[in-house]
């Protein structure tokens, strides 16, 4: 099934520098948009040049006053903000550089947009490899985050979609967007991401589950370091497969950290790009209205590999391995390839029993929740007053839901059970 | 002989009971690198200072088999201890497991707990993490990145629940039919649909015949996404977006317009002064662009002859300082030279942009 695919890039994007030394480098943007450009992977896709998110969008998610700060601050008059810099968590790891607000508000505004896309039914999948900050927090920057536009993306998704997906497979845990979704069942946030030995964000835990009616809507699968693709992709798929089955949302976030790949500079995975790719070619697979964002990633060379590899995917195209000839190429020296061997001194430190067992207990938690799509469908807790307008407001979206039912989610749910042998399940049925 | 033995045996199926049955990690224990081996050579250690003497060794587990169990613990303390602890550990996860809405908001879960409590996982180790040694080339200049390991402790390692942390969930659904009209600003610059492959190669072919581009495209057709954009905007019509295009052609070059031989100098002088402040060198030295341009600039720049010059350049200069006046290591300098040599031979792209930057100086 041919997906149409919008792609959202700001030429001024990458034109961002966070400081001497900083490993968050905007330019790796630029070189993904002139590698998709000269694969000719345009040609597959609508191209947009986002709107700029403004203040009052990301308040939406955000406090006003960080927000404002965000948007007087720069490297000239921080002296006038010293006491507000520790308050924000503004300073060494999320540095006040030249145009920060502009930055942010390109990247929040192209998945925003991406969002309202895909609520209109414009496309199917919408890119933005600028987004994906998962830190950001309501109150404060985190992690190289300073606005959440996946959380900005997914408030926009929620106006029509009872059950939104969000997938995270940073090397990081995505702590921003389920601190953001923590007690509500509309947003169900999986995140796949190194945990233990104080890694950032140092949350993550498989013991976080959500809260109050977002309990157990929070799935976290912590993995240690070293994971390489054949493992990855045994809690991948089991995992991704039983949320599909049980949660069945009307719409997906993936988010897309390239830092999960071997030999990244802050991440410790050792994934290629082909094993990355295969987690983005699965979720496309779903058939299910998709915001695809990129997220963390910290070797250049690397992320712009693994971006433009993906974006391929998306669109169904093969691309060669063979780089074309861009103004960046010297940065690929010395294989100029697509997909280069990869060779790395981290052992993989999953084991196989560990694997399984990890699996096993989200799938056990995924279990209690089997039922709670169709009581959230009514929205109204249980002892609530219900006002006559509230009723007719909820009836219709119901009537809607099941079709949607009917129509997308049934549908998904065969492929990946028919298709392939699947093993997992059934094992994670007999136990 | 045996019954020392069964004694022994006794002595010990008392002190381990409650391990006594089929070892079943836990996920707790994966997690954990839990490590059973650690347990043996625990032991290990205790036998081998043990008193060798048998008699002795006969009199103290005669003992030891009539002491009470508390007693017994307390004298194998250490190894007691360590048991206790694993399956008192293995006990609350069991029931952090059932309690957990009670446990998990407040407080860092048990997990978190043990991790605190293993030694060898210090602050070492995360620095490691966070600044990972592998620094690759292009990143060399890089490597002094080490955030601060207090505010590394310092983040959360809890999710925290309040209206301060939670994002505003709207309220029911949308319909389809009452929906606001979209009406960002957003610019579509190239839609594939309504126009076949073959007729916007041939469009891309004749555009390229007419802006005459200076650096060598290949054999390779090469998109050119300011001609695709016009190409849109004209709707679609080829002959409306080739008559466009050659009508100005000067105004159709690259986004970043090309740099002069004096505002590269400049650039690099500002590189040497203050290192990649780029707005700091804008606000100094290259007043003529915008601190994008300067970041885009740096990153063409970077893997060009030029910048090779410059750094064997500056290195030298630091070189100076640094070594004894009067000497001068000409091995080094030698070295150097031949390293810049080397990948200055390479094929570069930069090259061509930096010549074309330079000719353009002189036609104008």
């Amino acid at each position: 099934m041919k997906h149409k695919v919008s792609y959202f890039f700001n030429p001024d994007v990458g034109n961002f520098h966070y400081g001497t030394g900083h490993p968050m480098k905007p330019h790796r943007l630029s070189v993904i948009h002139s590698l998709v450009l000269n694969y000719g992977l345009h040609k597959h896709m609508q191209i947009y040049r986002p709107y700029k998110a403004s203040a009052h969008d990301m308040c939406r998610f955000h406090s006003d006053e960080y927000i404002d700060f965000l948007q007087k601050v720069t490297p000239q008059n921080i002296q006038a903000f010293t006491k507000y810099l520790s308050h924000f968590n503004v300073g060494d790891d999320c540095p006040v550089f030249h145009g920060l607000f502009d930055f942010c508000s390109m990247y929040t505004g192209a998945s925003l947009e991406g969002a309202m896309k895909l609520n209109n039914k414009d496309c199917d999948i919408a890119i933005n490899w600028s987004g994906g900050l998962h830190h950001a927090k309501k109150f404060e920057a985190s992690g190289f985050c300073y606005v959440n536009d996946i959380v900005i993306g997914i408030l926009e998704l929620l106006k029509y979609h009872p059950r939104v997906l969000y997938i995270d497979i940073d090397v990081h845990h995505g702590d921003g967007v389920q601190e953001a979704f923590y007690l509500t069942d509309r947003v169900m946030t999986v995140s796949f991401h190194k945990y233990g030995n104080y890694f950032f964000p140092g949350t993550g835990d498989m013991y976080e589950l959500g809260a109050e009616s977002g309990r157990y809507y929070s799935v976290n699968v912590p993995l240690k370091e070293g994971i390489d693709d054949q493992s990855y992709w045994m809690v991948f798929k089991p995992v991704i497969s039983n949320v599909m089955e049980f949660y069945q949302p009307t719409a997906i976030v993936l988010q897309c950290g390239a830092d999960s790949l071997a030999n990244d500079r802050l991440g410790c995975f050792s994934l290629s790009t082909k094993g990355h790719g295969e987690c983005v070619k699965f979720v496309k697979s779903l058939n299910l209205p998709t915001l695809v964002v990129g997220g963390g990633g910290y070797t250049l060379r690397n992320v712009a590999r693994c971006w433009t590899y993906e974006t391929s995917l998306l669109v169904d195209e093969q691309i060669s391995n063979e780089l074309p000839f861009t103004e960046y190429l010297e940065f690929f020296a010395p294989d100029f390839t697509l997909h280069p061997e990869v060779v790395t001194r981290t052992e993989n430190a999953n084991s196989r029993q560990y694997l399984e067992a990890i699996t096993k207990f989200v799938y056990d938690n995924l279990k209690v929740c089997q039922n709670a799509p169709s009581v959230q469908m009514h929205d109204v807790p249980g002892d609530a007053i219900p006002s006559d307008v509230k009723i007719k407001e909820e009836d219709d979206p119901d009537v809607r839901i099941s079709q949607e039912l009917e129509d997308k989610l049934v549908e998904p749910k065969n492929e990946f059970f028919d298709g392939d042998k699947d093993n997992d399940k059934d094992e994670a049925m007999e136990a | 002989m045996a019954e020392i033995d069964s004694m022994k045996k006794d002595g010990k199926t008392k002190n381990c009971k409650q391990e006594d049955k089929l070892f079943d990690p836990s996920i707790e224990m994966l997690m954990n690198d839990f490590d059973d081996e650690r347990t043996l050579e625990e032991e290990e250690a205790l036998a081998a200072e043990e008193p060798v003497d048998a008699s002795v060794e006969l009199s103290i587990l005669q003992r030891e088999s009539d002491m009470p169990i508390e007693e017994l613990l307390a004298l194998y303390g250490y190894r007691g201890e360590q048991q206790e602890d694993t399956s008192v550990l293995k006990e609350e996860m069991e029931l952090s497991k059932e309690n957990e809405s009670e446990t998990e908001q407040t407080e860092p879960s048990k997990l978190g707990e043990i991790y605190k409590s293993i030694p060898e996982m210090n602050q070492d180790a995360s620095r490691l993490l966070r600044s990972v040694s592998r620094v690759g080339e292009e990143e060399e200049e890089d490597y002094d990145y080490s955030p601060d390991d207090e505010d590394w402790h310092k983040t959360n390692k809890t999710i925290m629940v309040g209206s301060d942390y939670q994002a505003q969930i709207p309220d029911g659904l949308c319909h389809y039919g009452d929906a606001l009209p979209y009406e960002n600003d957003d610019k579509l610059v190239w839609n594939p649909t309504f126009i076949d492959l073959v007729d916007v190669e041939n469009y891309l072919k004749k555009a390229v015949s007419i802006l005459k581009p200076t650096i060598p495209m290949g054999t390779q057709l090469k998109d050119d996404e300011q001609a695709l954009y016009l190409l849109q905007q004209c709707g679609h019509n080829i002959d409306e977006a080739l008559r466009r295009l050659r009508m100005n052609v000067i105004s159709n070059a690259d986004t970043m317009s090309l740099w002069s031989e004096e505002e590269c100098r400049n650039f690099e002088s500002g590189i040497r002064s203050f290192g990649k402040n780029f707005h700091i060198i804008q606000q100094n030295k290259v007043r003529t662009r915008s601190v994008g341009e300067l970041v885009q600039f740096y990153y063409l720049w970077k893997k060009s002859e030029r910048h090779d010059i410059f750094a064997s350049k500056t290195r030298l200069e630091k070189k100076k300082y640094t070594l004894h006046p009067g000497v001068t290591d000409f091995m080094d300098r030698f070295l150097e030279d031949q390293d810049g040599r080397d990948r200055s031979s390479s094929p570069n792209v930069q090259n061509l942009i930096e010549n074309r930057v330079i000719e353009r100086h002189r036609t104008n």
